[in-house]
């Protein structure tokens, strides 16, 4: 007994000591809790990534997260301000010849990579060449210089660029320019380079320090960034990006403190978030469309039909019905929580130099009653059970309208938009697809209407190019980029153009007639534009935000190269460890309080039982 | 001197037959090592098949899923497609694909422009911590209370850690997650924010190395929990019906008569015997552990191995889910080999037969 007993003491003394050990531990692990994001080290800003970080090869890198962090750590001939116009950056003066096909950039001298060696016209001759020559490095920016026909460098500061054909958005295409020295090394495998190892050598407001697969990159202050550009010097010391995988983990960073700054909110997190007093909520102007895709009959660029669209749709007097019935105000209140805009142009109206509005007349609202007459205009009679019959084959006329099965959006106005078509005597089918089936079906032209939308930078050229006929599969196996399959010699003829007229004013005219054409064909039926919902923790950062808030409270869109720069940290006499000091005991209370109960149960059961 | 002691002959002759039973088991524990090395191989082909043809006939348009929403030229689309393999006939594209495997090259993730294994590579460890560590924990506690429950059944503590640990089964894990991130990242009521609300580890956390363990550590602390209270209750029922089970065997009387204490009874005769259901579904368990907890990973911005292969499957991203298709598979064929082996050891009745 005596040998039992002393076993048994000798467990109890072991289980002690691990339960000690635990609380030792723990209280380490406490005392860490929740680091200001002001940290002694200095100022850092923490913003919150808008999508995962895993490269920053500007060659092959094409999510925004990534590119945000490329922007600041690569210099390009020219960056946007904060009117997200583009101004002088490594070049300092630019002109064009008159068929806008020879550009001439004067570039600046003296400038210094990270590393010391001095910026050179070479480094940007063999940037662009690399990616115009080989494959693997044109992988994100390859369409971008698909019309370049030379880059040169005709002195040690001209870079002269010759096209194709004219290229008015010259000064938009901000190509991120690397160092030759460090990349030559690199061309073998670029397409495999992560370009991860830092300090990445560079040349902007902000250099690489750090980087962790998937959860942040750290960036410090380029205390040689150059003061005569439209960006200026940041303000704090650190920038750190992180990525979070849901926007609830994200929100909860920004309200304990962890992240300064953050975008993409829900309606919902945006509402509840403006009753915190540490915290400032704002919107700004949106920079994409949601809307229906109607799809006219899937064609090759050659004519040859395919697919299995509803021929009906072909009628643009049936497509501008289905535009008449939608009610898109009612969209915007239910769906959104008012926080958009009601759809109408195809560029989102952010982008103020390409903005454009449908005339009185041209305008479609919602109006059930016109939309009917419409199609009764047009014969569409309907049969004993209300719905409409295509006088050519004289069939009911069922259309499916694909969602997308992951989006909680696209199920609700789904749910909005069924009734409403069903009210002017269409069968509608909803079809919840995987994001993958719908691309696929939507290449193979399988599909009558589907939930999509678009976005852009600040160079509409790309999202305008999707409605050209050039952008239709060149044949039915293989995918071209177009949308709905929209091809309009007319629109074409208009899109030639705006890319010719160097004068981005006259530029935007033409834009403009060709988004006229876009809003008649109603082969993409803008519902709304999202305002981009942020927060801020107003109380640790000052001058974040550019420009003034509309009557509705929406600020212009903000560019956030610019935006990292101005920010300002606003220094507290002391920094609040409230959970550090309440954590730590109660963690300590806590586990004591369950070892104590353990051992006296142990105690009174072992004594029990002997 | 001449005559032959008996006994010396009858030690040598016994000695002879033991060495001979020795050399019989270990041949026999070869051919048996044998037989299930060759049979986990066949299994591992098989799963190639399987994994190869199911993403095969996925309906799937990974060109088109890869280039949507971005400016991309007719010759980029045709590049990508020959990179991709699309258009070659199957068989090539599967002797391509076990080629790969076999010589270890997992090919390579256009939707992330890099490797498949550094993806893998870079991700696999903060899965395995992340699993390993709530596992270890739920094991510990689902059988330490597994145990006390079924030995001391229809008692306070069984009732209560058979209803806590039943509830928790059945929460909703991204939930539960969300709750805790709510409760102990932001704070709530009295309690303060306590860890952090994501990732792994923080960018300006000093201490160096030391540092960097309790930095890992305070950030593993909510998901580990998360992982621990939703899963724990599987290890408790099936141990606490495993000790039911033993409770009437007569050699726990028999060891009850022999005067051993009750502690004594439990741990040394009825635990043993009753471990055997538990061993397997643990062996099950850390086989599924690379696979990673996908609500968890994204709950907590865990940068883990289940993420990515959320993300291959979106697109599909077929090189980089085949990759983590082996990578999963492979580790659950070794996982069952190794449970296979140590069941010999520690159930006669495997040996016997």
């Amino acid at each position: 007994m005596t040998d039992l007993r002393s076993a048994s003491r000798v467990r109890r003394r072991l289980a002690a000591s691990v339960l000690a050990l635990a609380i030792v531990a723990l209280t380490a692990l406490f005392s860490g809790a929740a680091p200001p994001a002001t940290a002694a080290s200095g100022s850092t800003l923490g913003v919150v990534s808008d999508t995962e970080l895993t490269t920053f090869n500007p060659f092959t890198s094409y999510y925004d997260g990534e590119l945000n962090i490329i922007g600041v750590i690569y210099p390009a001939l020219t960056v946007n301000d904060k009117d997200n116009i583009p101004q002088p950056y490594l070049a300092s003066k630019v002109e064009h010849s008159a068929d806008a096909k020879t550009w001439t950039f004067t570039i600046r001298t003296g400038l210094k990579w990270s590393d010391g060696k001095p910026i050179t016209v070479q480094d940007i001759v063999w940037t662009y060449n690399l990616i115009m020559k080989n494959k693997a490095a044109a992988s994100a920016n390859g369409s971008i210089v698909e019309n370049f026909a030379t880059v040169t460098a005709p002195n040690a500061s001209t870079i002269v660029i010759k096209t194709k054909s004219p290229q008015a958005n010259m000064l938009y295409l901000s190509i991120p320019i690397v160092p030759q020295h460090i990349w030559q090394s690199r061309v073998k495998n670029i397409g495999k380079e992560l370009n991860t190892e830092t300090p990445v050598v560079g040349y902007g407001p902000w250099i690489l320090t750090g980087f962790k697969t998937d959860q942040y990159a750290t960036l410090s202050r380029n205390k040689d960034f150059g003061t005569d550009f439209v960006v200026s010097q940041p303000k704090f010391d650190k920038l750190i990006s992180y990525y979070y995988k849901s926007t609830d983990a994200a929100v909860s960073a920004l309200r304990s403190g962890q992240v300064d700054q953050l975008t993409g909110m829900t309606p919902a997190q945006f509402k509840q978030l403006g009753k915190n007093k540490d915290l400032a909520v704002y919107q700004t102007a949106p920079v994409g469309w949601t809307g229906i895709e109607v799809n006219p009959g899937a064609r090759t660029k050659a004519g040859k039909k395919f697919g299995t669209a509803n021929p009906a749709l072909a009628d643009q007097r049936l497509r501008s019905a289905i535009a008449w019935s939608i009610n898109r105000p009612q969209l915007v209140t239910k769906i959104l929580d008012g926080l958009g805009i009601v759809g109408a142009g195809y560029v989102p109206a952010s982008f103020k130099q390409w903005a454009w509005q449908p005339t009185a007349g041209q305008k479609i609202g919602y109006d059930p009653a016109r939309a009917n007459k419409i199609l009764d205009q047009a014969g569409y009679k309907k049969d004993g059970k209300g719905v409409r019959i295509d006088p050519k084959t004289g069939k009911e006329i069922s259309l499916r309208l694909g969602i997308h099965s992951d989006d909680d959006q696209d199920q609700q106005i789904a749910q909005y938009v069924k009734p409403w078509l069903q009210a002017i005597g269409l069968k509608i089918k909803i079809e919840p697809m995987s994001f993958d089936v719908l691309n696929k079906n939507l290449v193979k032209g399988d599909w009558d209407m589907l939930m999509d939308g678009w976005s852009t930078g600040s160079d509409p050229t790309y999202l305008l190019s999707i409605q050209t006929c050039g952008a239709l599969p060149p044949d039915t196996s293989t995918p071209g980029y177009t949308d709905a399959f929209y091809c309009n010699p007319k629109y074409d003829a208009l899109y030639k153009k705006q890319l010719a007229t160097a004068n981005q004013s006259e530029r935007a005219k033409y834009i403009g007639q060709m988004q006229s054409i876009l809003y008649n064909a109603n082969i993409d039926v803008t519902l709304y534009y999202k305002n981009q919902l942020s927060g801020l923790r107003k109380n640790d950062v000052k001058d974040y935000l550019t420009g003034a808030a509309d009557a509705q409270g929406v600020y212009p869109l903000q560019n956030h190269v610019v935006n990292w720069s101005l920010a300002t940290p606003i220094k507290h006499k002391s920094s609040s460890n409230l959970g550090l000091y309440i954590g730590v005991p109660v963690a300590v209370v806590v586990i004591g309080a369950a070892a104590g109960l353990v051992a006296l149960r142990r105690r009174s059961t072992a004594a029990e039982r002997e | 001197m001449s005559a032959v002691d008996p006994v010396t002959v009858e030690a040598a002759g016994e000695v002879t037959s033991s060495d001979r039973r020795g050399r019989e088991e270990r041949s026999d524990f070869g051919t048996y090592l044998i037989g299930k090395i060759v049979s986990a191989a066949v299994s591992f082909l098989f799963t190639l098949i399987i994994g190869f043809t199911i993403f095969s006939i996925m309906p799937s348009d990974p060109v088109s899923a890869l280039t949507r929403g971005r400016p991309t030229s007719a010759a980029q689309i045709a590049e990508l497609k020959k990179q991709l393999g699309i258009g070659k006939p199957v068989w090539q594209r599967f002797f391509e694909f076990v080629h790969r495997t076999l010589t270890g090259d997992l090919g390579y993730s256009y939707q992330y422009h890099a490797t498949v294994s550094s993806l893998i590579g870079s991700r696999i460890w903060p899965t395995l911590l992340l699993t390993g560590s709530s596992t270890v924990i739920s094991i510990v506690i689902g059988l330490w209370l597994g145990i006390r429950s079924g030995w001391r059944h229809g008692s306070l503590l069984d009732r209560l850690s058979s209803g806590v640990s039943l509830t928790l089964w059945s929460v909703p894990t991204f939930w539960l997650g969300l709750i805790l991130l709510v409760v102990f990242s932001v704070g709530f009521g009295p309690i303060p924010s306590i860890f952090p609300a994501g990732g792994m580890s923080s960018p300006d956390f000093g201490g160096g190395a030391a540092g960097h363990v309790v930095d890992v550590a305070r950030h593993l602390v909510l998901p580990c929990l998360t992982l621990v209270l939703v899963v724990f209750a599987q290890y408790v029922t099936i141990m606490r019906s495993s000790i039911i089970d033993e409770l009437g065997s007569p050699y726990l009387l028999t060891a009850r008569a022999k005067g051993l204490r009750d502690d004594d009874v439990r741990r040394k005769h009825a635990v043993p015997n009753a471990l055997l259901p538990t061993v397997t579904i643990i062996f099950l368990q850390i086989g599924g552990l690379v696979g990673g907890a996908i609500t968890v990973e994204t709950v907590y911005s865990w940068p883990g191995l289940g993420y990515l292969t959320y993300n291959a499957l979106r697109i599909p991203d077929l090189q980089l889910l085949e990759g983590t298709f082996i990578i999963f598979s492979a580790s659950i064929i070794v996982m069952n080999l190794l449970a296979d082996l140590l069941y010999r050891f520690l159930d006669p009745r495997v040996r016997a037969t």
